[in-house]
């Protein structure tokens, strides 16, 4: 276990160019020993790029790559504390399971008996019992993955790299795969460094997130910071339904910006934001933080509001979103538990107003 | 068949055609192995079953010398010609330009055998006179003979010829391989070399065994390069030309050439039923994965 605090993978100016085209672009980034951290963001973004550099699978261009303090940017995968989980099965065809997860221990020469307790030991707690002798091709695609995660994990490496692990899983497996992944960095205690396009999947394992986006890191900080507040405006189109509305400074008061949508005025607190009269801002508020105003669900004052006509009611199971058209042509869309929405009975057409308190809208001049 | 609604007759006409093709092709041998079991020769009228030809194969010392030789260059052809093809068919899957690797790996495949050859022979022999003229020089003898028409001279020429073969036979294999194993040996602490020796080469391995055999049947059956590079001494191919073009092929030679083809048939034979009932192994464990499985 690291001692809390210590830095398990640093990179600084971190860059990787293919020809004339920048996969990563001087990236700046610390994840802590310890934490399950994933790095979030839409495909060819840049962060499987950023993976492979930590793991010494790709050499950067420029830039360096730290692991608890030492430099590896120069270092082949295999002299780096680190172990690599693969998106499709990587696992060894012509090896049984026992021998895909003793291998790593094979090479470092380690006595037969100690590979044996070892083994065994991996093999239960990944849930792996009894399948030793199978095959890879004799395993359904939840096994094989534990059979990668065995493999990584008896090496007892201090840096677990995860490539988009439960891409290939169906939706019930993965969430499944999901609850076992973050048990079992809980109980290992080591850094995972996990990448992924899915949110939920994001949600559900990481202590800390980073959204990666073009090869530049676009925010970072903990699921809870990133869903609630988000500072940049990617981050809110990326995570969690947010709802963007994007208008012109109109005045500065204090605390209190008013922005021109150009259909309606709105006010946002401007926390850290700097900006001026006149700058080109958005503003991003939680579809489940807006509601319906003639449906008086209580909001904390002071209050915004939007005129909008109802167009219809999605039903998601246990969610249920409405959607509303604005006057410029532009939607919003309300959400809430489907027990308890308060735009059942409203019918497709009917004008109203939408409405939010004015501190669950988050200003963003990017 | 290639569908439900294809017609049988069609596919078993095809099948025909195929078996056909192949039994014209092998023909020519099947002829020789049979005039081998004939005491009287080629051509004679009467057909008298004896061994006698093939137990005077050991007493054909022009001849043994030649299976020597031939044997000499087609062990020391592969042995140098296959690791160059495993480190091409590598550098094809990880270089940004591919073409240009089988462009040049294939070349030599688009000159024809007795241009090649006699491009050589000029090359050798200026060679050698640059390097006799060197030792001159330099005052040394060293160089007098490194370039001389021999071994060295038909081993270049067989590993010219033989490897765009070797390369082909061993990428087609390769293409099965994905790289994210040696990936995750080398994330496991494996160096390159342990990666490819424990990972890749196991997967590889029918690959390279084919290629092998290809490389040591195309050196007993070359003649145009061979003849014009060997300098002084024979090979099974030219022993037999000579003989069929100035005297006439004894019936040891008959005799050397059947066996030479036995041992073809039962090598290239095996590697294609061992190749067969592999990939009917393989299918059966693809079936049985695509199946449901119920318990995780």
């Amino acid at each position: 276990m690291s001692s809390e605090g210590e830095i398990a993978v640093e990179v600084r100016s971190l860059s990787k160019a293919y020809g004339s085209v920048f996969a990563l672009n001087a990236l700046d980034m610390k994840i802590k020993a310890g934490e399950y951290f994933v790095l979030l963001g839409p495909s060819g973004g840049g962060k499987t790029t950023l993976l492979r550099l930590v793991g010494g699978f790709i050499r950067p261009t420029l830039g360096n790559v730290f692991l608890h303090g030492k430099d590896v940017t120069n270092l082949p995968p295999n002299l780096r504390p680190t172990s690599m989980v693969f998106q499709s099965f990587a696992l060894f065809p012509h090896m049984t399971v026992t021998k895909n997860v003793s291998y790593g221990l094979r090479l470092r020469k380690r006595p037969e008996d100690e590979i044996l307790d070892r083994v065994q030991s991996m093999l239960k707690i990944t849930g792996l019992q009894g399948l030793g002798d199978r095959m890879p091709h004799e395993l359904s695609g939840g096994q094989q993955q534990r059979v990668q995660l065995a493999r990584s994990l008896v090496l007892e490496t201090k840096i677990l790299l995860l490539d988009e692990p439960l891409a290939a899983l169906d939706a019930r497996l993965r969430k499944e795969m999901c609850i076992e992944l973050k048990r079992l960095q809980e109980k290992v205690g080591i850094t995972f460094v996990h990448v992924t396009h899915n949110q939920e999947e994001a949600m559900t394992v990481a202590d800390n997130l980073a959204i990666i986006s073009d090869g530049r890191l676009v925010e970072s900080g903990s699921t809870i910071d990133l869903y609630e507040s988000p500072g940049r405006r990617f981050t809110a189109e990326f995570i969690g339904e947010n709802n963007i509305f994007d208008g012109e400074v109109k005045s500065i008061n204090g605390e209190d910006v008013q922005v021109d949508l150009g259909y309606g005025i709105v006010s946002v607190f401007r926390r850290d934001k700097d900006v001026l009269v006149g700058d080109r801002v958005s503003i991003s508020i939680r579809s489940e933080l807006i509601k319906i105003l003639d449906n008086s669900r209580a909001l904390e004052p002071p209050i915004e509001e939007l005129g909008a006509v109802y167009r219809q009611t999605v039903y998601l199971g246990l969610i249920s979103s409405g959607i509303l058209s604005l006057a410029n042509g532009g939607e919003v869309v309300i959400r809430d538990i489907s027990n308890n929405i308060g735009f059942k009975e409203v019918i497709a057409g009917t004008k109203l107003r939408v409405g939010w308190s004015r501190g669950d809208g988050r200003l963003h001049t990017n | 068949m290639e569908d439900d609604y294809s017609s049988i007759w069609s596919y078993r006409l095809k099948w025909l055609y195929t078996l056909l093709v192949v039994v014209t092709l092998m023909l020519p041998v099947f002829y020789v192995m049979y005039i081998s079991f004939n005491e009287n020769g080629f051509g004679a009228r009467d057909y008298e079953f004896t061994l006698e030809w093939y137990g005077l194969i050991f007493s054909d010392l022009l001849m043994l010398d030649a299976l020597r030789d031939t044997l000499f260059l087609s062990f020391l052809t592969t042995i140098i010609v296959l690791p160059m093809g495993i480190i091409s068919a590598k550098l094809y899957k990880t270089t940004s330009h591919p073409m240009v690797v089988v462009s040049l790996m294939l070349s030599p495949l688009f000159v024809p055998s007795d241009i090649l050859g006699s491009a050589l022979l000029v090359f050798f022999k200026n060679l050698n006179i640059a390097f006799n003229a060197l030792g001159k020089l330099i005052g040394v003898s060293w160089f007098d003979t490194w370039f001389d028409l021999g071994y060295m001279s038909a081993i270049i020429g067989l590993i010219i010829y033989t490897l765009p073969y070797v390369f082909i036979v061993i990428l087609i294999t390769m293409g099965r391989y994905r790289e994210q194993q040696t990936e995750a040996a080398r994330s496991c602490g494996a160096t390159a070399w342990q990666a490819f020796k424990d990972i890749e080469f196991p997967q590889i391995r029918t690959g390279v065994f084919s290629s092998c055999a290809f490389a040591v049947i195309l050196t007993f059956n070359e003649y145009t390069r061979t003849s014009l590079l060997k300098g002084g001494f024979d090979t099974f191919s030219t022993v037999l030309v000579s003989q069929m073009l100035n005297e006439g092929m004894s019936e040891q030679s008959y005799a050397m050439s059947s066996l030479v083809s036995y041992i073809a048939i039962i090598v290239i034979g095996t590697i294609i039923l061992f190749t067969l009932v592999r990939r009917e192994r393989l299918e059966r464990e693809l079936k049985a994965k695509a199946e449901p499985i119920m318990a995780r």
